[in-house]
This record gives C-alpha cells, structure tokens and sequence, in this order.
C-alpha cells in the first residue's frame, strides 16, 4: 500500500521548500544570506547616524579589497604589500591638501601646498601606482612563497618610511587639517554626503575591475593563476600582465588612501601597518577569492562583526578590535581547513 | 623534495653582480673601522647579540621549512608565546597583581600542557621499541601515569614558588641521572658492539646516580633556578603549541596535497589569533621582562658589551652544535633528512612521518621560544614582536642559505652586523627597512645564500 500522499502543498510552495532543501549544504547562499540578513538588522536597529559611519568604512575598506583581490584572487599573487600603496595614497592626499602650517607648533614643519581634494585625489592614485611601478619591477622575479616575503618586506619598509621621514610625513605626529571634497561652489562636507561620494567612488571601482576581469585581458590573467608556464607558451608577456594588474591595483588602492585621509582628516603611520595588510588579505580570502562580490561581502561580515561583538558579554569596548582579529584568526584556518576558497570564492588558493 | 627553484641562481651575470655588491659593504665597513676602530668594535658586539637571536630563530626555521617546505608564520607566535610566558611566569605585575604570576588556573593548564608534552615524548621514542615485548595495556598505564606524574609535579612546582628549589631537586637528579647513564651506554655500544648492557648499566649506576646527585645539590642552592624554570615551562608551551599545530591542523593540510600557500594563509590566521591573544591578555604597550643576569656592561677590548649578551651568542652557537649532532649523527636527523626529500618514500620505507615532522615542529617551536625569550629579557616584549621576529628569522635564514644550520647562524650574525653598521649613518629606525633592502638584495642577485645547502 504504497500510494503517493496526497500533494497537500501549493507548487508555487513547493519551489520554495525546494530552494531551502538545496540551500542546505550550500555555503554560499548561507554566507550571502547571514551576513545581508544582519546588515539590514544592523540598519533598521541603529538608523541612519550608524549607517553613516560604517557605511564609509564599509566603501574604504571595500574599494581596498576588490582592488587587492584583482592581484589576488584573479592573478593568483599573494600580496601582503596593499596596505602601503594604501598609505601612499593617504599621504599624498594629507601632505597636498592640509593647509594647517606648522610653524607655530614646535614640531616638525612640512611644506604647506592647500591643493583642493579633486586634484589631489588622481595624484594619489598615480603616486602609489608610480611606487608600484618600482616596486613591481622587484617583484616581478618571484614567485609563490618568496613573493610573499618580499611584499611583507614592502609592507614593513612603507611603514618605516612613513614613520621616520619626518621632513615628508611628521612622522608620528601625524598631519592635520586635510580637505574635505569641494568643487566650485558643490562642498561635500558633512558625512552624508561623504558617504555618497565614498560609495560612488566604491561603484567605479567595481566597474572598473569588472570590466577588467571580464574581458580578454582578465582571462589572461585567469591562464596566469592557473598555469604561468602554460600561458607563457602561449605566447602571452606574462610578466607585462602581471605588472599591469598589479599598477592598476596599487592605483585603486591609493585612491582608498585618499579618501580616508580626507574621511578622518588627520593621518599618521599607525594606520598602515603590516598587521593591518594581514587582515585585509585575511578579509579578502574570507569573502572569496577571484570573486568582486565575494570582496563585497567579506569586508561587510568583518565591519558588522566588530559592531555584533560590542553585544558579547564580559568583552570591554576597547578590546573589540583584539577580540575581532582573534575570531578573524580563527575564521581563516578553519576556511582553509575546509573552505579554501573563501565563503563565495571561484578559485582555491 | 628538490630546493624551490627561486632559490637556485640563475646565471654568473648575477652572482658577478652579488659579488660587487658584496664587495661595496665590505668596503663600506672597513672604511668604517678605519675611520674609528672603537666605534666598529662596539657596532660589532651590537650586531653580534642582536645576530645571536636571528641566527637561533632563522636556524629553528630552515629546519621546518627543509622539512615541510611551506613558510611557517605560526613559527612567530611561537616566539612571542616564549617571551610572554616568561613575563606571565616572572613578573609581578601581570594580571592583576598575583605573586610571581601565581594563578591555580593557569598552573593547571600549564601542568596539562607539560604532561601531554611528556606523553606525547613517550608515545614518539618508545611505543615502537616497546610493543613488541609488553602488553597494550602495560604501556599505556605507564605511560598515563608517567604523564599524569609529571603534570601533577609542574603544577605543585608552580604553587610553592618560595620552594622552588627543594621541590626541583629531586626531577634534576632523576634526569641527570637517566640521561648520564644513557650517554654512558652509548658510548658503551660503540666501544664494545654486541656485549651485554644490563651489567655494564648495573656496574655505572654508581657513576651516573653520583652525577645526579651532583646537579640536584647544585639547583638546591641555586638562585637562578626560577628563572631557568620559567624559560623552560614557557619553551616547553611554544613547543607543544607548535607540536598540536601540526599534529591537529597542517597534516590535515597536507593530507588534501594543498598548495603551500593553503599552509601559509592558515599560519597567518593562527598567527593572527595568537597576536590578538596576547594582546587582549597582556596590553599592546611593549613591558619589561624582569632582569635576567649578566645586565651590567663588561668592557673587552674597548667596547662593552652586556654579560647577557655574551650568553645569548653562547646559546646561538650551542643551538648549532645540538641541531648538527642531532640531524647530522642520529637515526632521527636521517629521518628528518628522509622526510625532507621526498615524505611519501620516506613513508614507504617505514619511516612514522607523523612523529618525525611533529617532533621538527617542537623543536622549532622551542628554538624560536628561546629566541623570543633572549630577545625579551634583553629590551622588552610586545604582542606584535613575534611577527617582526619571524620576519628577521626569514631574512637570516635566506641570507644564510635556506636548509643550511651552518648558514643559518653565518647569517643571523650577518644580519645582525650589516643592521648595525647600516644605522651607524642612518638613525635606528631605519633598521627594518635596512634588513629587507638586504632581504630584497639577496634574493635579487645571491638567491642560493651565503652558503648553498649542497
């Protein structure tokens, strides 16, 4: 008496109990759905002044990720040096716009040029890009593991440079007073509209990078990542694409640099340390390699975990931050134990 | 496995080009001995005890990355849970005030972490000798009891810290004791090969009993005995946490034949986790470590230079000499060696890979401890030292010539010169961008090291 039980349930129900079904198991659409799901709770929980700030970190630290993972993730090189060219951009940002002179103040003076925020903001990008040049020419003869050495290297003489070139930098001083953007008669000077100009900014990076890996040039890098010899035999400048990928990229990232300078409107060199270039390429692995949204929403789940962790018990504000690195820690060596792709990735490292 | 072909030169216009560069900072540093010899010596001494670390960590890191060939970056936190475990176990001030860093909780943990070293020792050196004659169950309840033991003595140590001494006495003299009589049937087995031992153990017991004696005396009326303690229990943590990363983690790992990056990205994270570890557990402000000895300057040949400074490069070069006696002249460096080149003929030819690479990983993880520790005692620890430590290790290590001990020390003493000799002209803080521009340098035009390892 084996009959059929009667169909008890809509089709159009049906489709969706059978959406769920596969879903199990399935953990992209799990990550997609967890970390949405709680952004807009974060939204609707705190309103608009907490979307304002995190909304802008969230757009920095997104354009830094999608531009990293076009070397990383696309190109198949792990770079630890994104934080400099990041810092590179801030720089060139806080030391062409701030009018503040020093001269009152007893410490280091540095020259003083006051250029609005839109001349500055291409100058960052070709400054980092002018230094990943250089630095490409380098890095370029290494591969794997080495390479990986050599941008720590980077990473770590960038910050030293910041650090002790005071004549360039004040140093640990810091620089002060650095535009806001404003052209003409159009000042985008509150926070609101920061945030649109930031996220804007976010848009064309996207654009950018999408048209990028979608197009003959991204498929070649793609053959690199897969296979450098094989590309190379087939007739492709390996090295040319890997340089032009890793320009475009360190440019991206200077553009980031400034907009955060011009954001926090004061920079000094403890934002760009070698730790914090870790937890960016920590971030970028943990949403998904050789995917733009996968980096989209990695930075998303780690900016809202810093704001889901002020409601764990026992765990005093100032030790988020730790607390966050330590969970990240933790996250990746279990994604790489199980998950090596990251939680949307294309491509295992 | 064959060497990574990054590291293997790639034609005589770039070795010639590394010689000329050679060649300039030599040149730069006898013109600056010339100049004012008193000053180059007291650079010297200076880049000879901050090389002595370099040397110990980049020497602990060739051996593990000969073996499992990936870039360890867990290797860091190793160092910085050396040096941090000396600051919890000595100082007064960590964690709210508690004498000498008295808590049950942690001298709990800290037993259970040396029983299962002691465990896990046993289970490594014995269980394939002694299966074969006792029964499964035998070894087992002596091995729980000799691990249990063992844990239950470190914690009792820990409680009674004004007792140290008395309480230690005993565990010196057995150990002096069993290793003496062991070096003694060794040297027996090679003097006359094929003769019994159980009359020649009966007739040294005398000897080596004596020589336990002696030590145990010794460490009862010692002062420094704490702080021998401390580093031990601190390298003998590192060590474990490098043994149980591999054990529970990179062999997994390998087993899935992923690529090295795969390895290296997990170190990160677990190097990450530790860092912010740390820090939530002991604050980012770089702290002291209490005085070890040897802190007033003594003055050879016109400089000074720290007696403890002078002890640091005695454990660098005594590293050396254990790590050639034990991978040069042992059943287990052959394995090491084995495992090294190829791990799945090691396998077939019977060699317990798990065990041997474990076992590396300790012992690189102690080697870095003590490193982290060194370096602590001699300016002062801070969460994010580990990373800068591994780094110089790397760059010691490449200098040197990956997979050579003999280069790992050549270039730990290198670094350690060429960054203080750089930062004569330059100011301090340019002394990690100095060691990467030599990092850079080598790897451009001298890939294979200052020594190549065949």
């Amino acid at each position: 008496m084996n009959a059929t039980p009667p169909r008890l349930v809509p089709a159009a129900m049906r489709a969706r109990i059978g959406l769920i079904a596969a879903s199990r198991g399935n953990v992209e659409l799990w990550a997609n759905l967890a970390v949405l799901t709680w952004a807009v709770a974060f939204l609707v929980w705190q309103g608009t002044g907490f979307a304002v700030t995190v909304g802008t970190v969230f757009a920095i630290w997104a354009i830094l990720a999608v531009s990293l993972n076009l070397v990383v993730g696309f190109t198949g090189l792990l770079s630890i040096a994104h934080v400099g060219f990041f810092g590179i951009g801030a720089y060139s940002m806080a030391i062409l716009t701030s009018g503040t002179s020093y001269d009152a103040l007893r410490t280091d003076a540095i020259p003083t040029f006051g250029w609005p925020f839109f001349a500055a903001l291409p100058v960052s990008a070709l400054a980092a890009g002018l230094v990943a040049a250089v630095v490409g020419v380098v890095l370029n003869r290494f591969r794997d593991d080495i390479f990986v050495l050599v941008t720590f290297g980077f990473a770590i003489i960038s910050y030293s440079v910041f650090l002790n070139w005071n004549e360039l930098t004040r140093g640990a001083f810091g620089i002060h007073d650095i535009a806001r953007p404003a052209a003409g008669g159009l000042v985008l000077d509150s926070d609101g509209e920061f945030l649109a100009f930031t996220l804007l900014c976010l848009a064309l990076t996207v654009a950018v990078s999408w048209l990028l890996v979608s197009s003959s040039f991204g498929r070649v890098l793609l053959a690199i990542r897969e296979d450098e010899g094989a590309a190379e035999v087939f007739g492709y400048r390996v090295a040319h694409y890997k340089f032009t990928v890793w320009i475009i990229s360190a440019m991206l990232a200077g553009i980031a640099g400034g907009l955060f300078s011009s954001w926090t409107r004061f920079v000094d060199p403890y934002s760009f340390v070698l730790l914090e270039s870790i937890v960016l390429v920590s971030v970028v692995i943990l949403g998904g390699l050789a995917t733009i949204w996968g980096s989209l929403l990695g930075v998303m789940a780690f900016v809202l975990l810093e704001e889901g962790m002020r409601f764990v018990p026992f765990l005093p504000n100032e030790s988020i931050g730790q607390a966050r690195q330590a969970v990240l820690g933790v996250l990746l060596v279990l994604l790489m134990l199980f998950r090596p792709q990251g939680l949307v990735g294309k491509y295992r490292l | 496995m064959p060497l990574p072909e990054q590291f293997i030169g790639r034609g005589d216009h770039q070795r010639r080009l590394g010689v000329a560069l050679a060649a300039l900072v030599i040149a730069y540093i006898s013109w600056k001995v010339l100049q004012s010899p008193e000053q180059a010596l007291q650079f010297t001494y200076n880049g000879l005890s901050v090389g002595a670390v370099y040397a110990l960590l980049a020497m602990g890191f060739t051996v593990v990355y000969s073996t499992v060939w990936f870039f360890d970056l867990s290797y860091g936190a190793a160092a910085a849970m050396g040096a941090y475990g000396v600051f919890y176990l000595r100082s007064q001030e960590a964690l709210g005030g508690q004498y000498e860093g008295n808590n049950p909780i942690v001298n709990v943990v800290l037993g259970a972490v040396v029983a299962g070293v002691v465990g896990w020792a046993l289970h490594a050196a014995l269980s394939g000798r002694l299966r074969a004659r006792f029964r499964r169950g035998t070894l087992l309840l002596a091995a729980g009891a000799l691990s249990a033991g063992s844990g239950l003595y470190t914690v009792l140590v820990l409680a009674f810290p004004a007792e140290i001494n008395l309480l230690l006495s005993p565990a010196v003299c057995a150990v002096t004791a069993l290793l003496s009589s062991w070096a003694l049937c060794r040297l027996y087995r090679v003097l006359r090969p094929g003769a019994r031992l159980a009359p020649f153990v009966a007739a040294s017991a005398p000897v080596s009993g004596a020589a336990g004696l002696a030590c145990a005396l010794l460490v009862a009326g010692a002062d420094g005995s704490r702080l021998y303690l401390s580093w031990a229990v601190s390298c003998a943590v590192a060590g474990a946490v490098g043994l149980a990363l591999y054990r529970g983690l990179y062999i997994y790992m390998r087993e899935r034949a992923h690529s090295p990056l795969v390895m290296l990205v997990a170190s990160l994270g677990v190097l990450l986790a530790v860092t912010a570890a740390i820090t939530l557990v002991f604050e980012s402000a770089p702290r002291p470590l209490p005085e070890a000895f040897g802190s007033d300057p003594r003055t050879i040949g016109g400089a000074s230079i720290k007696g403890f400074n002078l002890f640091t490069i005695g454990v660098a070069v005594a590293g050396l000499l254990f790590l050639r006696l034990l991978l040069g002249a042992t059943t287990f460096g052959k394995q090491v060696r084995a495992v090294g080149d190829d791990e799945e003929v090691a396998k077939v030819v019977g060699i317990n890979t798990t065990v041997v690479i474990a076992t590396v990983f300790f012992i690189g993880a102690v080697l870095a401890a003590l490193a982290g520790l060194l370096s602590g005692h001699d300016t002062a620890v801070q969460p994010r030292m580990g990373l800068l430590l591994l780094v110089k290790g790397w760059i010691a290590s490449v200098v040197g010539g990956i997979g050579n001990l003999y280069g790992a020390l050549l270039g730990g003493f290198a670094l350690g010169l060429v960054e203080q000799f750089g930062i004569w002209d330059l100011a301090g803080e340019w002394r990690d961008l100095i060691s990467f521009v030599v990092l850079i340098l080598f790897l451009s035009f001298w890939p294979t090291g200052l020594l190549p390892r065949r």
